[in-house]
């Protein structure tokens, strides 16, 4: 067999898709990623807000799909699709149909001219057609790539040759192409991911919502538009009817969710419960009359997810109301409004009113979706969710085709990004032999030292097409640039990005011996990197260089005051000049790379992870406290899937231990940790150093057990008192004294969901239920009965709910005022609880009582969070980096983290977090060094006094306190430049590269200069 | 130095913008097309916790009529904290500045996140109206520098 | 009957001499009476015999914490910038300290610019020192030839006067409005801790300043810095001010102007102030000590109020908090933040 192919198609632009294309990018693949838009970004550039941080969507994302559009190793292939696919595992060929743009990427410079004279305005669907769009349009403001699209079903010149092309006749840069025609090509690849995500589903069916019907009924993803300040009325909350804000809005649950009678959608998901708080909490911040009543109908709260549970309650404090009621109807008001009609618990019809209806509608897979599943013979699940098997959470029934996101299960954005990486393993671990083949790399001249010449600054002034000129006065900026102190060359350019002014700017680079440079254009945040590639070539360090905003933060913002738009781009000018005089060479930082990981914990997750990366040729050392390989998972019957636990985990554990890349530390702990990224040095309690380049903690979390307390419902004092892990263990010896029982009760959040505890432990509704039917197979004519909060069986575990009903489970809510009483009566359980539906006491009699028990974190995580200076959720959880987009990465680069000690995860999530952490880890591993900040923070030990206060405001922990002299000292490939030590120092001891306080006075003074 | 008071008088405010939320936004302004007044000349920084209250102090030396330092919302900083620590040094210097006389108005602070270009010309409006309504700055001022006009 | 003051110079003496005869300190960090009436001056007692001369009285007004990083290091042997520190304990320095020198010695050690395994705190609960100015304005511009000190009254004589005034009266601004005049570390104690202070009106003064409109605020700061003569006796005084180049001496980057220009002075007041917010303990040396009379303590104390106000801090109560600005809180206020201030208004 040949060496397989090493490059991998990605299809699907959004979050999970760009995700697992910059993670096989990285770590030494070539990706092609497909998206059917005109940009990449997905649903995610679509929110407002995200949940539950409530972070600004488009500004955590757009960063990445920056990176991913700049990518050398990655094909950008937009408003394309995927026809078939043929092959299997390492050699695939997949044929692609690129549909028509009709405007040239390379020309566009995304001016807007062309939007702005285009007289066809349509819907815009990135709006959900709240709001409209031009024929010639761009995505959204953010959009990757930054480049205009016909859209040539609105065109009025595509329609009708001849008509209109206004566009045509105002483009600055000649980038409108009529004769666009679609190209089919066809890609040989290794291996496929699909992450083609979900769509909202559509409850235009639904009659009793009234959507469609009423104009002031919208889903949540429209009202998700309404919020953002990039939507349709600005981010000003505006109700549909009459632009008026709303007072009273009402969020109805489970649209198109949980409901098999009208929308077919048996499954939960997942995500609702939290953007329907998200989006009355945000739509609270935005309400200017600061009374807006936020009303959330539901069934269960399923805040299940890190963090959420803390985010519901907040809510409430916040005054954002919970009512647990299925709404029957929608009915039109006065004035535009709304009455909701919905029984209460007692029973009662009830009629409320409302100026705004949310329907909080689920998440499905798009029928194209399905079709192009069938047609690359892809098992599918009874919800159209491509299906997967709990052990291998991202592999497709097809091998060499992986999943990640919602296309196989509702899911959150970190749940998405996970599983992202995983899927990148899943790919990368297939075709590791040829890692580093089919990728590019850019070579550069050497560096001409510049250290000991005056400075020779040239100056390029851009006029892009008119977007400056027609404002600023270029020639009159230009001619002020040559007269500035050391400057030797000016110039104005029609486009300064265009391909052939950047080669005649690397020629006049070399000819005019120039050693800085400036180009006065647009925003550096996209073209710096552009510029600096050019000095490279043209053989200067790229930091010599700055940028004069005179486009996006002058001609663009200062339209009606030409003149003094011009004397703004003459000051920014000067300032960057001022600015660049002071720039140094800087340093391409790298640290080197051991090839090694640690992994600490061998449980499901450390297991997995360790194998992930050995079985790609990595080294790896794996280090467990006990002296046996398998953790919690030894104590688990079976996963709601009905897979058993035993077969699995007995498989994994000889893979593990027959692998000759897996060291094995059993009985062992860490002692202590030095070093950073590539190079860490660890101690072992058993005397041995471990050199490693990476490293993943995955040690568990622990099983709560109420000896005491107000949870202990005569848990170690009646022996028929279990918790889920000790049923388990029954099933798992097939005690056959479980067929016997007549009746059987489970308490859920035992422990979790309250005040000591206040997270839900995800993981027990599903486990209880499953457990619950378990016993009705050994014996049917069990009464069982559930004792539950909110049952929280969220995606497609969902069906396990709706099964263990249709059996004849009872289920009985109870609330935190209203606590299940549970007596001994002479050896025999009592249970009294209040049936909230009923309104009255209910006692049982039963034979077992199993306690579903909280997941609590490890108290020794503590130690080892600090050794490694990782942080911890209050909970006593690991803190990732970023909840929603670095979700198995610590702040502290080349840490990742798996399993339980992160959140309770049910074994499935768990394998695909252990599998993401080993691809991060890779990124590591498969390079001989990583690039580190080169613009970082430089201390004068002559200035230092020693105070500390850099090494206390440091987030990175990349400044320390040297022993022996005293001072502080700033570990470069730890650094990351953000200066937040230099304006902490008193004594101007310590300073950033290229951005230090002399530097930055410079282009203060010259900005003053002129007046 | 002098400086014409009147209609038209354009104060010169600089504002130190961290490069990751308030640059954006500003440069989301420019793309969205909302009109400010033409009175800022921006700095950019990696994060506003990298602005030290003497750098603010120098640009008021330098003779800016007002200053603006913007960065990320708290929580959004892509430092994870820089404006944490830059939210503590100016609440202290903006209350003593005010103490020894300084006009309110003339140091300002904002958080505008990368998709508030509207919101990043608005305050531009406001601080330059604050700043027009103070007139010239003229504590604080060092009047040495030369003049080319 | 001794006074208290001088009850307090034996206990010192004893101490002292203790500690220097077991060898538990290699100096002694005191006071001894200077050579003008009743002016005390800073003295290290280096044997047993030096100790006899330690001394106390209400004219301590300079802060110890200041010599002490110096004298602990002219104990370590030389060494150069890169070379490891010597192997084994190093000679101990004990010092007398009452509550707000001790408060900043504990900034100094949050600070490692002293180690608190190296000194000996003697601590001295304070009963607030005399402001020379107040006393000699209490007896117009005649010369005063001796003063003897009561516990409660002072008596001052000079050429054909003499005065009897309440002791109280002439005590600095800083030891009046003191609300922790007993040292907060310490390992020896003289005397007995006579517990925090309740002022409700602590920082009137300040709030005397902020009632002002902002003209006569401006006003009021001109005047107090235009006498200033750049002679830097506040900044040398301070235990706070140790970078080895001060910024008003550092040309790269120069951020106040060389000259007497009134820009300048300004600037160097609001940045020597604003480097000590967050640390200052409000000992009041600089202003005891500036020969222009300058009441630079007020700009510290906004300051301090505003810490206070702002972070829930005081400075050197407890090592293990830290200083306000090396750490914060997500909940910090941001009423001044113009985004904030307007999402308030629309609401």
């Amino acid at each position: 067999m040949d060496r397989p192919k090493g490059s991998v198609l990605v299809v699907g632009g959004g979050i999970s898709g760009v995700q697992a294309a910059l993670d096989l990018a990285d770590s030494g693949f070539f990706v092609h990623l497909v998206e059917k838009s005109s940009a990449i970004g997905g649903s995610m550039s679509q929110l407002d807000k995200t949940f539950p941080t409530n972070d600004c969507s488009a500004c955590i994302l757009s960063p990445k799909l920056v990176e991913a559009g700049r990518h050398l190793n990655i094909n950008l292939l937009t408003l394309s699709e995927v026809l078939d696919i043929q092959g299997g595992p390492g050699h695939m060929k997949v044929r692609i149909r690129k549909n028509p743009r009709y405007v040239d990427t390379e020309k566009c410079i995304a001016c807007g001219t062309c939007a702005e004279k285009c007289p066809k305005k349509v819907p815009n669907e990135f709006d959900l057609g709240l709001g409209t769009r031009k024929a010639i349009y761009l995505r959204y403001p953010q959009a990757v790539p930054l480049k205009y699209a016909i859209d040539p079903e609105a065109c009025i010149y595509l329609n009708k040759p001849g008509r209109c092309g206004f566009c045509k006749k105002v483009c600055p840069s000649g980038a409108i192409n009529f004769d666009d025609r679609p190209e089919e090509m066809t890609l040989e690849v290794g291996s496929v991911i699909l992450a083609l995500g979900f769509r909202p589903y559509d409850p235009s069916a639904l009659d009793f919502t009234g959507y469609k019907n009423f104009k002031n009924v919208v889903t949540s993803m429209e009202f998700e538009r309404l919020l953002s300040p990039s939507g349709p009325c600005m981010g000003h909350m505006e109700r549909p009817s009459d632009k008026s804000e709303p007072q009273r809005i009402a969020w109805l649950q489970c649209v198109g969710s949980r409901d098999i009678n009208r929308a077919c959608h048996g499954y939960c998901s997942s995500v609702c419960c939290m953007y329907a708080i998200k989006q009355a909490v945000i739509a609270k911040e935005h309400s200017k009359s600061g009374n807006l009543q936020s009303s959330i109908f539901f069934m269960d709260m399923r805040t299940h997810g890190k963090g959420f549970e803390a985010y519901y309650d907040r809510a409430r404090e916040e005054g954002i109301r919970f009512k647990r009621a299925r709404v029957h109807t929608v009915l039109p008001a006065k004035d535009d409004n709304l009455v909701l009609r919905y029984s209460n618990e007692a029973g009662e019809l009830i009629d409320e009113e409302f100026d705004l209806v949310v329907l909080s509608v689920g998440l499905e897979t798009d029928p194209e979706v399905i079709r192009l599943c069938h047609d690359l013979d892809i098992e599918l699940d009874q919800d159209n969710f491509v299906a997967t098997s709990p052990f291998s959470p991202v592999a497709t029934s097809k091998p060499g085709i992986f999943v990640c996101g919602a296309i196989s299960e509702p899911k959150d954005i970190p749940q998405s990004v996970m599983e992202a990486s995983a899927a990148a393993c899943g790919a990368g671990g297939m075709l590791h032999e040829a890692r580093w083949t089919q990728t590019k790399k850019k070579e550069f001249p050497p560096e001409r030292n510049v250290y000991s010449e005056p400075p020779r600054i040239g100056v390029f002034v851009c006029s892009c097409g008119i977007n400056i000129a027609s404002v600023v006065d270029v020639n009159e900026v230009t001619e002020y640039a040559r007269k500035l102190p050391g400057v030797v060359f000016a110039q104005n350019n029609l486009f300064t990005c265009s391909q052939d002014t950047i080669n005649q700017m690397a020629e006049t680079i070399k000819k005019e011996r120039l050693n800085r440079v400036v180009v006065a254009s647009c925003t550096p945040r996209t073209h710096e990197p552009l510029f600096q590639e050019t000095l490279r070539e043209a053989g200067i360090n790229k930091f010599l260089f700055e940028m004069a905003n005179i486009r996006d933060q002058d001609s663009w913002v200062h339209q009606k005051w030409p003149e003094k738009a011009t004397e703004k781009a003459k000051d920014l000018v000067r300032m960057a000049v001022a600015k660049v005089r002071g720039d140094e060479p800087l340093p391409y930082n790298h640290v080197p790379v051991t090839k090694k990981a640690l992994v600490i914990g061998a449980g499901v997750a450390g297991m997995v992870s360790a194998l992930s990366l050995a079985e790609q040729g990595f080294p790896v050392c794996l280090v467990e406290r006990k002296e046996i390989l398998g953790g919690h998972a030894r104590k688990f019957y079976r996963t709601w899937h009905g897979r058993v636990m035993k077969e699995y985990l007995e498989e994994l554990i000889k893979r593990v231990e027959s692998n000759p890349n897996i060291d094995l530390e059993l009985g062992t702990t860490i002692e202590d940790v030095s070093g950073s990224v590539g190079r860490f040095k660890t101690t072992l309690s058993n005397g041995k150093n471990v050199e490693h380049g990476v490293a993943i903690v995955a040690v568990g979390a622990e099983s709560f057990k109420p000896r005491s307390g107000p949870w202990n419902y005569l848990y170690g004092k009646n022996p028929n008192v279990h918790t889920l892990l000790e049923l388990d263990q029954r099933f798992i010896k097939d005690d056959e004294g479980l067929k016997g029982l007549k009746q059987a009760a489970f308490i859920h959040c035992v422990g979790s969901r309250v005040p000591e505890r206040p997270y839900c432990s995800r993981v027990c509704c599903t486990h209880a239920i499953d457990q619950a039917l378990k016993l009705k197979e050994l014996n049917p004519d069990m009464d069982i009965f559930m004792l539950y909060r909110d049952i929280r069986t969220y995606g497609k575990r969902e069906h396990l709910y709706q099964e263990a009903r249709e059996k004849g489970i009872v289920f009985i809510r109870y609330d935190l005022e209203h606590l299940p009483e549970v007596w001994d009566d002479d050896g025999k359980i009592v249970i009294e609880v209040e049936d909230q539906i009923i309104g009255k006491r209910v006692r049982l009699h039963p034979e077992l009582l199993v306690l579903a028990s909280a997941v609590r974190p490890r108290d020794d995580v503590g130690e080892l969070s600090k050794l490694f200076k990782c942080a911890m959720t209050e909970e006593g959880f690991l803190l990732e980096a970023h909840m929603k987009l670095r979700p198995v990465d610590f702040a502290t680069d080349g840490v990742y983290l798996a399993g339980l000690c992160h959140y309770p995860k049910p074994v499935e999530e768990t394998i695909a977090q252990a599998q993401a952490a080993a691809s991060r880890a890779a990124m590591v591993l498969s390079r001989d060094s990583v690039p580190a900040e080169s613009i970082t923070a430089e201390v004068n030990p002559m200035k230092c006094t020693g105070c500390a206060v850099c090494t206390k405001v440091c987030a990175y922990h990349a400044v320390v306190m040297d022993g022996k002299t005293g001072k502080a000292v700033v570990d470069t490939g730890m650094c990351k430049g953000c200066g937040a030590c230099v304006a902490a120092c008193r004594s101007d001891a310590i300073t950033l590269k290229n951005l230090g306080n002399e530097q930055i006075m410079a282009a203060v003074e010259a900005a003053m200069e002129s007046w | 130095m002098e400086k014409a008071m009147g209609e038209n008088w354009e104060p010169k405010i600089i504002a130190f913008l961290c490069n990751w939320c308030s640059y954006a936004g500003a440069d989301l302004a420019g793309v969205s097309r909302y009109q400010y007044p033409p009175s800022i000349r921006i700095v950019r920084v990696p994060c506003s916790g990298r602005v030290s209250p003497n750098l603010i102090l120098d640009a008021l030396r330098s003779g800016a009529d007002g200053v603006l330092v913007s960065g990320c919302h708290p929580g959004d900083c892509h430092y994870i904290s820089g404006n944490l620590y830059a939210r503590r040094r100016f609440a202290l210097l903006e209350r003593f500045l005010e103490f020894i006389g300084i006009e309110p108005g003339r140091v300002n602070f904002s958080w505008v996140s990368a998709s508030e270009g509207e919101q990043f010309a608005e305050v531009v409006q406001e601080v330059t109206e604050r700043v027009r309504k103070l007139g010239p700055a003229k504590k604080l001022v060092k009047e040495i520098t030369i003049c080319p006009r | 009957m001794s006074t208290v003051n001088e009850k307090i110079a034996g206990q010192i003496q004893q101490i002292a001499t203790q500690l220097l005869e077991s060898k538990e300190v290699a100096l002694f960090l005191g006071y001894t009476q200077g050579t003008v009436p009743g002016a005390m001056q800073p003295f290290v007692a280096r044997d047993v015999e030096d100790a006899k001369r330690l001394s106390w009285s209400s004219f301590c007004v300079v802060n110890l914490a200041n010599y002490l990083p110096g004298l602990l290091r002219s104990l370590e042997p030389p060494r150069r910038p890169n070379e490891p520190p010597p192997e084994g304990p190093l000679p101990k320095v004990g010092v007398v300290a009452t509550g707000c020198w001790s408060r900043n010695m504990v900034v100094q050690i949050q600070e490692n610019q002293i180690d608190r395994e190296r000194v000996v705190i003697v601590g001295v609960p304070s009963r607030g020192m005399v402001d020379r100015r107040k006393l000699q304005e209490s007896v117009g511009q005649r010369e005063i030839t001796s003063i003897q000190e009561d516990d409660n009254s002072l008596l001052i004589r000079g050429n054909g006067f003499e005065k009897v005034i309440n002791r109280w009266d002439v005590i600095r601004d800083n030891c009046q409005t003191c609300v922790h005049p007993d040292p907060v570390i310490y390992d020896r104690l003289v005397g007995s801790l006579s517990g925090d202070r309740n002022i409700p009106d602590r920082f009137r003064q300040v709030e005397e300043i902020e009632a002002l409109s902002v003209e006569e605020r401006w006003n009021w700061f001109q005047e107090e810095i235009s006498s200033c003569i750049r002679c830097y006796a506040c900044r040398n005084v301070c235990p706070l001010c140790y970078c080895p180049t001060c910024f008003v001496d550092d040309s790269r980057p120069q951020w106040v102007g060389k000259s007497k220009e009134q820009v300048d002075t300004a600037l160097f007041h609001i940045v020597r102030a604003y480097h000590c917010a967050g640390r200052c303990t409000d000992c009041g040396s600089c202003e005891s000590v500036c020969p222009m009379g300058i009441k630079m303590r007020l700009f510290t104390r906004k300051l301090q109020k505003d810490c206070l106000e702002l972070f829930d801090f005081e400075p050197g109560l407890d090592p293990d908090i830290p200083l306000p600005l090396t750490t914060y809180s997500t909940s910090d206020p941001e009423d001044f933040i113009l985004t904030q201030i307007r999402k308030g208004d629309e609401k």
